[in-house]
């Protein structure tokens, strides 16, 4: 497993990533190998706990719409919580929060997923 | 991939703006040039899709750059590696302060990051290059690709912004330490140091300030200066000045009194100005003088005020080693003070010499001698060396004499005390001495060594008790002061010398005897030293005697020295009570010789006193009319009115050691006054009648006892 991925675990039928690090291309990359192998054996709604992400870039971001689109084709969901504000204004600006939520918490993330 | 999920160029560009917008908020808000240029770089990947990055600033002390913040990038494999900014890329960006896009694998020390492009902005203050930022692979959804136009103009931006703020930072920085510094100097001086606003409020204390006023820093803050030293009015008023003349004002040695501490103290204020020149307050300085005082005073126990200023001035006089100078050498011995100390506790031995000594050396300071050293009950002093005053040798001979007259003064004390005098003899000489610290680093002696202070030493072995011997170098360089007189006595041979010295005794003046001051001191010590049982022998009976034997003198036409020495015997007649009844008559006659021989009175004088005061003796035999006056004198009252009174308080005192009845006193009386008679015409013509009449009436009252009609 990629450093970036700190764990993974499922929770009420939902995948929960932990990261750690920098969400470029390689963190991007590592997440969405994860999430298509779930997707590959029925999961659809995956959270992501960000707490340990501090900076993410464009190409990090392109690759989780990648993902959402790929949730789209098998009704699937995905949202982040413990993200640093920089990251909020990151995902708002490229637009990522028009198709993924972002929480606060895992407890409300898991009970609205 | 879906049309509408797309990032699209406007999204990044916003992005950009929103991150150059925000580095820009924030980049003030930093007060740590290593949070800062860690915050830069982070941003500065995130935003320009860099994998990875370096900020790298100069060394202050040279051209190479050391890396300050990294991104993302294994810094071990540059472990080691130095960035120099006038070799390779760096060199380029030196030169043209722009940003550049690099192939990594140009460069064998960047190479070592694994990465294969990069972009390099410089971070300049003005023109001066501060350092550089340094990205690594610039990432797309295809791979790396290399950095662009856009991306140098981007980086240079965040890189101009940063700049500025680094240097902020840094100037903030700096205002720190050379705050942090002052405040730790200003915390460490032994000075204190206080400020003062233009309000006159005290807004700055220094630790040593806060003891000497004797109040805590937290007290003084903020507070007026004339509230703070509302009991100081010296230190009101030279800040006062200062403010008003902008002018240093200072004083010396003033005692300040603070919180109930009184503290002496070198004071100066002066204007506090800022870059315009223009008062914005003052600055105090105190300086403690309570430590250098008690040097001082610790000092000053050995050697003089000259000396210990001079000391504490030039320090080099303070090291080992010795040079050849004039000086004179003063040596003073007890006489006979070991066969003295022998009657005497080890705690009187030790009592006389600090009483004997504190007088000496106080004259010898007077005179700027320094004391050489004490040995057992001698002294050495030095004059002129380590400095001269000009006249050491004259200041050695007047030490001298001083030291003799004031022993005749402490002697005349110390007898009165019944202790036994104290006399000197003094030997004094002049010439070539080593003088210099000997002994170790630890412990070091200032001395002075030579034939010349060996020779100092004989003639003080020469001179008798009350005598100063000196030198004829000494003398001939004294004798122009007409007060010295000098009498030339047999030159004497001393020890490790062929040739006999030439020598000197110095005179000096010895106070004629003072009868009116004996007098009084004589009563004082009686008065203090009588027994106080005694009910006869008291102050009352010998001040009684003294009245009668001035009035019979008189009557016989004694002159008025003669009525003097009369007096004084009258005075001492009793004295030896103090110590036994028994021969207290010899006991008193010995007192009075040593006091009146301290006094200065003639011996053939003193042999008269003595004689007196024997006479005195029952029965009473006189051999002369002085003694004739003094025997009728002391049982004067036997012919007075008084006689009941007087014979009443000698039967208690009597009765102190032996009871004795109504009839063992009347006999006793009656046998006295049989066998009594007055000498002096005057006293057989006043006296003697009454007396035969008191002796008829005891012999009348004896009768009546023994008949059993009493």
């Amino acid at each position: 497993m990629n450093t970036f991925i700190k764990s993974v675990k499922e929770e009420n039928q939902i995948i929960i990533i932990e990261t750690n690090g920098y969400l470029n291309n390689e963190g991007g990359e590592a997440i969405s190998a994860i999430c298509y192998e779930k997707i590959k054996v029925g999961h659809h709604k995956f959270l992501i706990n960000m707490a340990g992400t501090k900076v993410v870039n464009s190409i990090g971001v392109s690759i989780l719409i990648e993902i959402i689109e790929k949730l789209q084709e098998v009704d699937g969901r995905i949202g982040y919580y413990n993200l640093a504000p920089i990251v909020v204004k990151t995902f708002n600006i490229m637009g990522l929060t028009k198709y993924s939520t972002v929480f606060t918490t895992e407890e409300e993330a898991v009970g609205t997923l | 991939m879906s049309k509408q999920f797309n990032i699209n160029e406007l999204q990044l560009k916003y992005l950009e703006l929103e991150t150059l917008l925000d580095i820009t908020n924030e980049l003030n808000s930093f007060e740590n040039v290593s949070i800062l240029l860690q915050e830069i770089l982070v941003k500065s990947c995130a935003v320009l899709n860099a994998s990875s990055g370096l900020i790298l600033m100069q060394n202050n002390n040279s051209d190479l750059f050391q890396i300050e913040a990294e991104f993302n990038i294994n810094v071990e494999a540059l472990k080691g590696t130095i960035f120099n900014k006038k070799i390779g890329f760096f060199n380029e960006v030196n030169q043209n302060h722009k940003p550049i896009y690099v192939q990594i694998v140009d460069d064998p020390f960047l190479a070592r990051t694994n990465c294969t492009h990069g972009l390099i902005a410089p971070l300049l203050d003005k023109k001066n290059l501060l350092g550089v930022i340094v990205l690594f692979d610039k990432e797309s959804r295809f791979g790396i690709s290399t950095f662009d136009e856009s991306d140098a103009n981007m980086l240079f931006a965040i890189a101009s912004q940063s700049g500025v703020a680094y240097n902020n930072i840094k100037l903030i920085e700096n205002i720190k330490e050379a705050k942090t510094f002052n405040d730790n100097i200003m915390q460490s001086i032994v000075t204190g140091v206080f400020t003062t606003n233009l309000m006159g409020e005290i807004n700055h204390v220094n630790r040593a300030a806060a003891a000497i006023i004797n109040l805590e820093r937290e007290m003084v803050i903020g507070n007026h200066y004339e509230y703070v030293f509302e009991s100081n009015e010296i230190i009101n008023q030279l800040i006062s000045k200062c403010e008003v003349e902008l002018e240093t004002v200072s004083e010396t040695q003033i005692q300040i009194d603070c919180n109930g501490k009184s503290t002496s103290v070198n004071i100066s204020v002066s204007p506090l100005l800022n870059d315009l020149n223009e008062p914005i307050g003052s600055v105090v300085a105190l300086e403690d003088l309570s430590n250098l005082n008690k040097l001082k005073s610790t000092f000053k126990k050995y050697v003089s005020k000259q000396i210990v200023d001079q000391l504490l001035e030039n320090e080099d006089l303070l090291n080992l080693g010795g040079q050849e100078q004039e000086a004179t050498i003063l040596f003073s011995d007890i006489r006979g003070f070991t066969s003295m100390s022998e009657t005497m506790t080890p705690k009187e031995v030790v009592e006389t010499l600090n009483e004997y000594f504190n007088l000496m050396i106080e004259i010898i300071f007077k005179y700027n001698g320094t004391l050489d050293k004490i040995i057992g009950d001698a002294l050495m002093v030095i004059y002129g060396a380590p400095n001269s005053t000009g006249k050491d040798t004259e200041n050695a001979v007047l030490t001298a004499i001083e030291m003799q007259e004031k022993l005749i003064e402490f002697n005349q004390l110390r007898i009165i005390h019944s202790k036994p005098p104290i006399t000197i003899g003094i030997g004094i000489n002049s010439g070539k001495v080593i003088s210099g610290n000997i002994g170790s680093r630890q412990q070091m002696n200032f001395t002075v060594i030579g034939d010349s202070v060996n020779l100092a030493s004989r003639l003080c072995s020469v001179a008798a008790s009350n005598e100063i011997i000196v030198s004829d170098v000494v003398w001939k360089q004294v004798k122009a002061n007409k007060l010295l007189k000098g009498k030339k006595l047999t030159p004497v041979k001393v020890k490790g010398k062929i040739k006999p010295i030439e020598i000197k005794e110095i005179l000096y003046h010895r106070p004629p005897f003072d009868y009116e001051q004996a007098f009084l001191k004589i009563e004082n010590f009686l008065i203090t030293h009588l027994p106080i049982n005694y009910t006869y022998h008291t102050i009352d009976h010998i001040r009684d005697v003294v009245e009668q034997s001035e009035k019979i003198a008189i009557k016989e036409n004694m002159s008025l020295a003669e009525i003097k020495d009369i007096k004084l015997a009258a005075w001492l007649h009793d004295v030896g009570y103090i110590w036994s009844p028994m021969r207290h008559e010899a006991r008193g006659a010995e007192y009075a010789t040593a006091i009146l021989t301290a006094l200065n009175l003639p011996k053939a004088k003193i042999n008269t006193i003595t004689g007196m005061i024997m006479a005195t003796n029952i029965p009473q035999s006189p051999k002369n009319l002085y003694e004739q006056i003094i025997c009728d004198a002391d049982l004067d009252y036997l012919g007075r009115e008084d006689y009941e009174k007087n014979s009443n308080n000698l039967l208690q005192e009597i009765q102190l050691n032996k009871k004795i009845t109504d009839l063992e006193w009347l006999t006793i009386q009656n046998k006295f006054l049989m066998a009594h008679h007055y000498f002096t015409q005057y006293s057989q013509k006043s006296r003697k009648e009454k007396k035969h009449v008191r002796l008829k009436l005891i012999q009348k009252q004896i009768k009546a006892i023994k008949n059993g009609t009493s």
